[in-house]
């Protein structure tokens, strides 16, 4: 008890005035807001795919697109709410990505079946992934830099969303910058790279934000 | 028990404001509030303590996280939780470690292995730079005069632990002392 006391006298002593972390509307907005810019940016370097008109015509593709810029939205809303101790008292919004995730694969497993016959794959694998996780880089420094100021009690699922939403980013420009039809190859070069980044992240926010 | 009258959000704003003043009461308030909570999920006072001042320096760190407008109590709970666990996590981690050494020393220990053969005081010295779980143990047995059952209530560890962590001591003093 006196210990207590002691440690409560110490920590009051020199209590100065503390500026309270912003809302986390206002948090993923902010990370929204920088992401988007970088998007237009980067589109502004490396163009659209040439047959995106085109590729606009495939309800499968627009269908993806919306998607992916749902989870894009929600993965920053969820990784805002995650960083504050008590989810801000927000549980839904912070498992919202789970069920937009869900639903994703839904919509690309309906699209291979839609996928008849199979358009074929493009010459290049390995590249899309990388491209995706070296685009994914930026936001994934600046989100974690952001993430590491606040008080998350939750480390590995803020730590594995705080990574989706960086690897939304890279997915958004790579489907609108990569000329490429091929559900197969987006499902294996794409998709499942993130997939596995995103349980990657739940080992590093037990080493990247601890507090 | 916590007074159901304290207005936990208030204290917290005026904190975050700069006022010493609320804030120390604001932190007592909190560890009346969270010791019953602890107490019911630990084994030792000592403990109790230790988390709780570990729960009190994370609300210090992520007050900065709260921002007065929503209720208090869930905010604190949420930290007190997760340094809860986090002490948990390593109790146990610590605990299969030396369950593993048990079981390796526990047929080959001494029936005397905390019988007293040496004046502590000529050896306090080299007891002190021990590791202080160790040192503790030996100091609250030869120089306390505590039964090894007696210094495993007192710490809050397992009887046979003691007796491994002081076998371990008289090991390393007895090499310093050969030496």
């Amino acid at each position: 008890m006196e210990n207590i006391e002691q440690l409560v006298a110490t920590l009051s002593k020199d209590v100065t005035p503390v500026k309270s972390a912003p809302h986390p509307y206002v948090l993923s907005l902010k990370w929204l807001a920088i992401a988007s810019a970088y998007l237009i940016v980067s589109f502004a370097f490396s163009g659209f795919r040439p047959d995106l008109a085109n590729a606009m015509q495939n309800p499968w593709f627009v269908a993806e697109l919306v998607l992916l810029f749902v989870l894009f939205i929600t993965t920053a809303i969820a990784a805002a709410v995650l960083s504050f101790p008590d989810m801000h008292q927000k549980r839904n919004m912070a498992y919202g990505p789970l069920w937009v995730a869900g639903l994703f694969v839904l919509m690309i497993l309906f699209a291979w079946l839609a996928d008849s016959p199979s358009t074929p794959l493009p010459m290049h694998s390995l590249a899309c992934t990388v491209s995706i996780i070296l685009f994914s880089l930026p936001p994934f420094v600046a989100t974690f830099y952001a993430l590491r100021k606040l008080a998350s009690t939750h480390l590995r699922l803020s730590s594995s969303i705080a990574v989706l939403f960086a690897l939304s980013t890279g997915a958004i420009w790579e489907r609108l910058h990569e000329q490429n039809d091929s559900i197969i190859h987006v499902i294996e070069w794409h998709y499942l790279p993130i997939l596995a980044c995103s349980v990657l992240g739940l080992w590093l926010g037990k080493k990247l934000l601890k507090w | 028990m916590a007074d159901n009258s304290v207005d936990y959000s208030a204290l917290m704003r005026q904190a975050l404001d700069g006022d010493a003043q609320a804030y120390a009461t604001l932190l007592n308030e909190t560890s009346r509030l969270l010791r019953p909570y602890l107490v019911k999920r630990l084994f030792s006072g000592n403990e109790v303590d230790d988390v709780l001042q570990e729960i009190l320096i994370s609300i210090h760190k992520a007050r900065h996280t709260y921002d007065g407008t929503r209720p208090y109590k869930p905010w604190a709970y949420a930290i007190a939780k997760f340094r809860l666990h986090d002490h948990l996590r390593s109790h146990y981690s610590d605990n299969l470690h030396d369950a593993e050494d048990i079981d390796a020393l526990e047929n080959s220990l001494p029936e005397n292995v905390t019988k007293n053969e040496f004046l502590y005081e000529s050896i306090s010295g080299e007891v002190e730079k021990l590791p202080e779980k160790q040192a503790t143990i030996l100091r609250m047995m030869h120089q306390e005069g505590y039964t090894a059952k007696e210094v495993a209530e007192k710490i809050g560890m397992k009887e046979s632990a003691v007796k491994v962590a002081a076998h371990r001591a008289y090991k390393v003093l007895r090499e310093k002392l050969e030496r």
